[in-house]
This record gives C-alpha cells, sequence and structure tokens, in this order.
C-alpha cells in the first residue's frame, strides 16, 4: 500500500513532540524564583500536562484515522462491482448493509488491539491529569481568593461524614447486639 | 419500482417521526412491590408474591451497581421477576439507588458486608429463617459470590446469572480495556465515577452499531400499511419496547470512587477474587468457603462477560451440589429475550424449587402431585450436565 497521509501526520506529530521536549518544554519547567515563585511553579506546570494531552489526543486520532481509512478501503472493494450501472434504493440499502458491517468489524478488531488499548489508557490518563490540573488551578486561583467552598474541602467533609456514620452503624450495631443478649 | 421503494422509506421515517413526536407512554419495573427496608441511598424491595403459598425460602436478587435493576422486570411480558412470582417464589431485589458525592467513600466492603449483609440479616428476620437464596447477577453476581464466601452460613443457594469471577479472560473486551486503565487517575479526579464515562466505554465497544443502526433499525421496523390497524398498534407496542430499553441503557447511576478503584484494580487488573486473594476491609474472601448449591447461568454470545470470566466459578467453590447452564443467547437477551421467559426462568426454578426448603430436604412432598415435578427436574440435571459438557467444549 502506498504511504498513507495519516503516517506523515504522525510523523509531523512526533516531529513537534520532539521540538517542544528540547525546546520550550526546558523553559516552562524552568524553577520560578522570586516572591509568586510557588504559584508560578504550579501554573507552569500545565503547559507541560496539556502538551502530554494534546500528544495523546494526536496519537489517537491519527489511529482512528487509519481504521476508518481501512474501514473505507473494504467497503470499496465489497462494493465496487455492485455500484456499477443504475443505482437503485435497494443497493442503497445493500450499501448501507455492508457499510455498517464493514466498519463495525473493523473497529471492533482494532478495539481489540494492544495498540488501542495503549492508546485508550494514555489517553484516559493525560485527560484526568489536565482535569485536575484545571480543577486545582480554579480552587488555587478563584475559588480561595474568594472565600468559596472547593471540591476538595467538599470531598474533606464527606469523608468525615462516611466515617461518622460508619462509626454510627458499627454502634448502633453493638447496641442492638447488647440489647438482644439482655 | 424505485419510486417505490423510496417511498416506503420516506413513509417508515414519517410514521416512526410521528410516533416519536407523540412517543407512546410506557413505564418500567410495573410488577407490584413495597419497599421493606432503607439504608442510606439503598432500598431492599420485596414483590407481592403471586401465589397463595410461596415456596419456603425466599430470593433476593442482586442487581450490578452499572445500570439499574429493573431490566429484570423490563415490561410485564419480559420479566424475570414476575417470572420468580408466578413460579411460587417469594422475591425480593436490592436497589442501589443513585449514589451522590456523599458517597464517594463507600468501599466493595460497604456494598457486600454493608448493604447487601443488612438486607440478608432483615429478609431472615422478616422470614423467620436462617438462610436465603441469592440469585445475582452480573457484577451483582461477583458481589454474591464474595458474600457468599463470607458468610456461607445465611446462604441457602446460590444462582449466579451471568456473573464474572475469572477477570483475567482475553475474550471479553472490558476485560483487556480494563488492564490499560490508570484507574487511581479517574477516581482521584471524578471522586464519583459518572455514569456517563461507563456509557461512553460501553458504547465504544461497537460504536456504529450503538450510535447508529440502533436508530436506523428502529424507522426501519416500522410498518406503513394505512388499512392495517393492528400495524399501528405494533408500530406501537414496537416504539414503547425501544423506549423501555433506551431508558434502561441510559439509567446508568454515577459509581462510589472507592468501590469503583478496588473492582478494577483487585479484580479486572490483579484478578484476586479467583485466586482467593481479595480482601474486603481485612476479611479475605476465601471461595472455597462456598459449600452451598450453586447455579451458574451463562450466556454463550455474552460480550461483556465471556463464558471464561464465569465458568471458572466450578471449581473454585467446595459445593459438591453445583451446576451449570448456558443459554444461547446474550448478556441482556439473558433477561429480555425471548429465550428469558420461555428457557431461562424455568430452569432456573426448576432448580431453585427441589432446593427452596428450609431443611435442606426438597420442597416437593411425595404424593402431592409433584412426582411429575420431580422427574421433571431430573431431566433438567441431564440437560444441564450436557451444558456444562457443552461449555467446557467452547472453553476450549
Amino acid at each position: 500500500m502506498e504511504r498513507s497521509n495519516f503516517e506523515s501526520t504522525h510523523e509531523f506529530y512526533d516531529q513537534w513532540i520532539n521540538m517542544y521536549t528540547a525546546t520550550m518544554s526546558k523553559l516552562v519547567e524552568m524553577p520560578a524564583v522570586g516572591p509568586a515563585r510557588e504559584k508560578s511553579e504550579k501554573m507552569m506546570k500545565g503547559f507541560s500536562t496539556f502538551v502530554n494531552l494534546c500528544a495523546a489526543g494526536m496519537d489517537t486520532s491519527s489511529n482512528f484515522q487509519k481504521v476508518f481509512m481501512e474501514a473505507m478501503q473494504k467497503v470499496q472493494e465489497k462494493i465496487a462491482a455492485d455500484m456499477d450501472g443504475e443505482v437503485s434504493p435497494e443497493k442503497y440499502k445493500e450499501f448501507y448493509d455492508v457499510w455498517i458491517q464493514t466498519y463495525s468489524e473493523t473497529f471492533k478488531d482494532f478495539a481489540k488491539s494492544g495498540h488501542f488499548v495503549s492508546d485508550l489508557g494514555k489517553l484516559n490518563a493525560h485527560l484526568m491529569d489536565f482535569q485536575k490540573y484545571n480543577r486545582d488551578m480554579l480552587e488555587e486561583n478563584y475559588l480561595k481568593p474568594m472565600n468559596l467552598p472547593t471540591k476538595t474541602e467538599i470531598d474533606e467533609i464527606n469523608k468525615e461524614l462516611y466515617t461518622l456514620k460508619k462509626t454510627v452503624k458499627e454502634l448502633t450495631r453493638q447496641i442492638k447486639e447488647l440489647n438482644e443478649n439482655k | 419500482m424505485n419510486g417505490l421503494k423510496l417511498n416506503e422509506n420516506y413513509d417508515k421515517f414519517k410514521h416512526g417521526m410521528e410516533l416519536m413526536l407523540k412517543p407512546p407512554e410506557f413505564s418500567v419495573a410495573t410488577t407490584p412491590s413495597e419497599i421493606i427496608y432503607t439504608e442510606d441511598k439503598m432500598k431492599l424491595i420485596h414483590y407481592i408474591p403471586a401465589v397463595a403459598k410461596t415456596h419456603p425460602v425466599p430470593i433476593l436478587i442482586v442487581y450490578a451497581l452499572v445500570n439499574r435493576y429493573y431490566i429484570l422486570d423490563l415490561q410485564p411480558d419480559k420479566s424475570v421477576i414476575k417470572k420468580l412470582l408466578e413460579e411460587g417464589f417469594d422475591v425480593y431485589v436490592i436497589d442501589w439507588g443513585y449514589p451522590s458525592g456523599a458517597d464517594r467513600y463507600l468501599t466493595l466492603d460497604d456494598y457486600v458486608n454493608g448493604y447487601l449483609h443488612n438486607s440478608v440479616e432483615n429478609i431472615k428476620e422478616r422470614c423467620g429463617l436462617d438462610k436465603i437464596t441469592l440469585l445475582g447477577v452480573c457484577q451483582g453476581g461477583t458481589f454474591s459470590i464474595m458474600y457468599s464466601a463470607l458468610h456461607p452460613e445465611n446462604v441457602q443457594n446460590l444462582v449466579t446469572l451471568v456473573a464474572p469471577v475469572n477477570f483475567d479472560s482475553n475474550k471479553g473486551i472490558l476485560n483487556l480495556w480494563a488492564k490499560g486503565l490508570d484507574v487511581d487517575k479517574i477516581v482521584d479526579y471524578y471522586g464519583i465515577v459518572p455514569g456517563d464515562f461507563l456509557n461512553s466505554a460501553f458504547l465504544l465497544l461497537d460504536p456504529l452499531r450503538l450510535m447508529i443502526d440502533k436508530y436506523v433499525g428502529m424507522f426501519d421496523r416500522i410498518e406503513c400499511n394505512p388499512d392495517d390497524e393492528t400495524a399501528s398498534i405494533r408500530n406501537e407496542e414496537y416504539i414503547q419496547n425501544f423506549l423501555r430499553m433506551e431508558k434502561w441503557i441510559f439509567d446508568s447511576p454515577d459509581q462510589a470512587g472507592e468501590t469503583f478503584r478496588q473492582f478494577m484494580k483487585d479484580c479486572y487488573q490483579k484478578n484476586l477474587l479467583i485466586k482467593n486473594e481479595l480482601n474486603l476491609n481485612g476479611k479475605i474472601v476465601n471461595l472455597k468457603n462456598i459449600t452451598m448449591p450453586v447455579l451458574n447461568v451463562m450466556a454463550e454470545f455474552d460480550h461483556l462477560v465471556p463464558n471464561d470470566a464465569s465458568i471458572p466459578l466450578a471449581d473454585a467453590i467446595s459445593s459438591s451440589d453445583k451446576d451449570t447452564l448456558v443459554f444461547p443467547t446474550g448478556h441482556i437477551g439473558i433477561f429480555v429475550g425471548s429465550k428469558s421467559q420461555k428457557e431461562v426462568c424455568p430452569k432456573i426454578a426448576a432448580w431453585l424449587k427441589p432446593r427452596s426448603n428450609p431443611n435442606g430436604k426438597g420442597d416437593e412432598k411425595p404424593g402431592s402431585g409433584n412426582e411429575e415435578k420431580t422427574e421433571s427436574a431430573k431431566e433438567n440435571m441431564k440437560e444441564q450436565r450436557k451444558q456444562i459438557r457443552r461449555a467446557r467444549v467452547n472453553k476450549k
């Protein structure tokens, strides 16, 4: 098969990441100094988190494009002969059936591959990192200065509540047992 | 001819849209019931018996945390619960509810040794019995297995329905995906893992069929004969059934984060349950403690819980009375498919009836006209043995 556009796209992404790692990343990860060093260091970490998410997104999207292209080629091969001449509505239905079956099977095969599992895992991990970073920044720079409750604080209360509930349940059980043994 | 066909397709679409614009009313979980116990968001539901004298040992159905229990009572003619009531059983179901932020720290131990245990105790007290039957479905089956291993003294019979016990299977896509997931990051970010997050994973299993073809198929099945009144009734019923299922699929409760973390890491990633190494708050789940009669029911074409994930249960437990049933259906079809009412429920009932006596001597009394039923139970056992052999062949 001739070299597809996706391989070139992949190469472009790889080069872009390598370039970033060799240049910009060093700059943004440089230790901060001065009175605002703690805050700036935390904020600058967001660049790497975002770049990691972009890189994982690029990998995933290029692999998806590759799979869909593969499926499209399979569909073309299957219907090449049938689509000659007059195209009737029945043929549209047949085309739809071939299309859905081929795409579905190709994607299912891809979903079972180690490549997809690794892509999915990486993309998901970087997405969680990025979302968590955004939330931390929101808490640090907006909610705390405005004296508003943060998710972290609510979680602390929820944990306390959970522990208390559990203790109450255990004590209730013990009281019930003691009453029964009287 | 081509014009006619185009017209027919347009009519199907038009009729379908008309029906969707004025959707027929539909309801789910209609079997009469009462709530007899609540704890936090969990509710214990008791179904009103359908016969005057039920089999002595009641059944507690334990459903998964993912999706809702009412798939077992989706509609009157597709209800596992109704069928079990008609077979003379006293049926209870745990409704786990919809966890919120306050539930993020709930653990597997809280579910198994807390909510499930308290429900069992409640039923035991209510019925004046020492033991009850557990019927665990999917993840609820896994919970029931854990419970039966930790509290065998409370379980008369264990029935597992499409329940995974061995998570190291390469046949299930979910098993493969779970291995690559950084579960800690998901739980640390979300706290309560959104039902939509899990739904997107289920849709990704076969996105084109589940997001396009299913809806194309819905319009395609619409009948467009204006002179046929029964066709419009069939259309309405079809749309009602479609909407019921659609509601169930996307009615996905969020997951308590710590439970999700432990279930994914200890079961899906480390496969500790089948190795007898799963630890619930200091208590090791040893499957060898399971000595009660066990019926393991599987769906041959299950894409979520492959048979490989359920078959090892039989060898992992100590029970001498254990049977396996395999039905040629899928993970959901086993509850709502055509075989569910005709084959699955009757066979489970036939297996349970002789084991639903508190003294363990069988429910049926000689001379009461039940000999035929006992013979039928024997026939059933033969059939089950055949299916075990079939399951083993499948495994190979």
